[in-house]
């Protein structure tokens, strides 16, 4: 166990290994039960230990369920403290680990966040900004809204979450761009809408579109990890997807039944596709956020 | 409102299974009448679950709608579902000789209640789940018995209009005489929907959707073709109808009262 930390501290240290073993788990939660999906986790987690997978990916809150409302507060939990967090977290000294739960943080706030997990430490915890609440969503009623987008380091390179609705907004994947992310991570739990297709519901290429374009116009990894079956009626479309950083689907997980995706990528395509596209040296951060202050101060009251 | 016939197909039998798993059952049971609605659940039925766990009630009353139930026996048979025809006669007109009525819609009413009754009982016999068959046309407009025909505990055929019904009847291979049948609510014989509605199910699907779906104002569809009077029909009779479609309302008194903020999934802990 410790030689392989050890060695993925080496690999983020120096570049020259530069390809991971990316894996997705397209799980269907039970919904408030926090016992059968820790099991569900220990299996997948397991199966990815088998196929040598560097990096496991959980959709939106993986450890609860979606559809929570009132159950929000009575299955949050303190990842500092938390048994769960203390078995994923020994769990991450063999490979990483990106899972999706309720975060309580400062007594009585809960959030909808996302923990990244590796050597045993919680890297970073991403706190859900755009709570969708209208029409069958109503976050916003029963979480805190999380207030940044930042992008850490990882053994991989640096990265960025987002959750779900987070994604759809293309400024929060700005922020990721402008912090260097060279992989952004989307967990979500997104329902299908639109049956006039064959294969998969129609809002699944929503989510595509954003996929192309943001790994495309930020040269960097995406990868999307969306989560199926059925809670109260509502029906996870699936559907998870790799984009490399030109913009191109090299891989995708089926849509609306389970699924478990594993893909080798070579995370120094980000800078190979940097010297063709220099979309990030050419980038203007400092000129966006004067102009976006000065808008914001015309707004009226 | 066009679908995709084997995407939704693929949908509601997985809908179907997932629902029975979460809930600890094997069966699934449901009331078949011979009608549309309830031969395409049938159909579904069968492809999501065991023949052998699937078991259709066929609820005549006496010797009304005599070809609806060989229809329905035909159906069950062919697609191999454990079936049971019992006939309601008896218990309604136990009822009824006490207390009399020529009410038509009264006795079709009591008649929906009394096949609910029977449905219940033999979910718990059977340990069934209950599958509705009340498509998205007649729940908006209210076009089903509150306690009744409506009751269930999982509907898959809810968010499907009338008319798709029929486009995956046709895709599921619905026999052809269950296809050309006129829709009925089935309170009495010879009653059809279009006759009591007025309205035929093309327009009324095209101007419930323009309505529901595309949220989009009345004078927009008056501009794209429909009749004034149709389009208030339909909106009075889904507002009378909200109560069928929702809990009834409790006054609130304490600080966490059902239905207004003790908040809670179908799916809790499933």
């Amino acid at each position: 166990m410790q030689e392989r930390s050890h060695y993925l501290k080496i690999r983020g240290n120096c570049g020259n290994f530069s390809t991971m073993k990316v894996a997705l788990a397209q799980i269907s939660p039970h919904l408030g039960s926090l016992k059968k999906n820790l099991d569900i986790h220990l299996q997948t987690i397991e199966k990815a230990k088998k196929k040598n997978a560097d990096l496991l990916i959980f959709p939106e809150l993986s450890l609860t369920g979606y559809t929570l409302m009132d159950m929000v507060s009575e299955v949050s939990l303190i990842p500092e403290k938390d048994p769960i967090f203390k078995k994923l977290k020994a769990e991450s000294q063999e490979l990483s680990l990106v899972v999706g739960f309720v975060e309580e943080m400062d007594k009585g706030l809960f959030y909808n966040s996302a923990a990244f997990l590796s050597g045993g430490k919680i890297l970073h915890v991403h706190r859900k900004v755009f709570l969708p609440t209208f029409g069958m969503f109503d976050e916003a009623r029963f979480y805190a809204q999380g207030k940044n987008f930042h992008t850490f380091p990882t053994p991989f390179g640096k990265a960025g979450m987002m959750i779900c609705r987070d994604f759809l907004s293309y400024g929060a994947s700005y922020l990721l761009f402008a912090g260097g992310a060279e992989i952004i991570i989307v967990l979500s739990a997104a329902p299908g809408r639109g049956t006039a297709q064959a294969e998969a519901y129609e809002t699944s290429q929503m989510w595509e579109i954003m996929g192309e374009a943001i790994s495309r116009f930020s040269t960097v990894f995406l990868v999307y990890c969306n989560r199926v079956g059925f809670e109260d009626g509502k029906h996870f479309a699936g559907g998870s997807f790799i984009f490399n950083p030109a913009g191109e689907m090299i891989a995708r997980a089926k849509y609306i039944d389970q699924d478990f995706l594993l893909y080798e990528i070579d995370m120094n395509e980000v800078r190979e596709i940097r010297k063709k596209w220099p979309y990030k040296r050419d980038d203007k951060p400092e000129i966006i956020l004067e102009a976006l202050k000065r808008t914001v101060s015309k707004y009226e009251d | 409102m066009k679908i995709n016939e084997p995407f939704v197909e693929k949908v509601l039998t997985a809908f179907i299974k997932e629902e029975l798993n979460k809930f600890n059952f094997k069966k699934g049971i449901f009331g078949l009448s011979g009608g549309l609605d309830s031969t395409v659940c049938a159909f579904l039925v069968s492809k999501a679950l065991k023949s052998t766990n699937t078991i259709a009630l066929i609820l005549p009353y006496g010797k009304s709608f005599s070809e609806d139930v060989k229809d329905a026996q035909e159906t069950s048979r062919r697609l191999g579902l454990k079936s049971r025809t019992i006939d309601i006669s008896p218990m309604v007109d136990a009822y009824y000789s006490r207390f009399p009525t020529k009410n038509r819609i009264e006795m079709g009413n009591k008649m929906a209640r009394e096949r609910m009754s029977i449905l219940y009982d033999h979910s718990s016999r059977e340990k069934a789940l209950i599958l509705g068959t009340s498509n998205k046309t007649e729940l908006l407009l209210g076009y089903g018995t509150i306690h009744g025909d409506m009751a269930c505990a999982i509907n898959p055929l809810g968010d499907l209009y009338k008319t798709q019904i029929r486009q995956l009847a046709l895709h599921l291979g619905v026999p052809d005489k269950i296809m050309k049948k006129s829709p009925s609510a089935g309170l009495w014989e010879g009653q059809t929907d279009e006759k009591e509605l007025g309205l035929n199910y093309d327009d009324i699907d095209q101007i419930l959707f323009l309505l529901v779906d595309k949220r989009m104002p009345k004078k927009d569809i008056i501009a794209s073709g429909f009749k004034t009077e149709a389009i208030d029909k339909i909106i009075r009779l889904m507002k009378n109808s909200e109560f069928k479609r929702k809990l009834p309302p409790i006054p609130k008194i304490s600080s966490r009262t059902i239905g207004h903020d003790f908040l809670y999934p179908y799916d809790w802990d499933r």
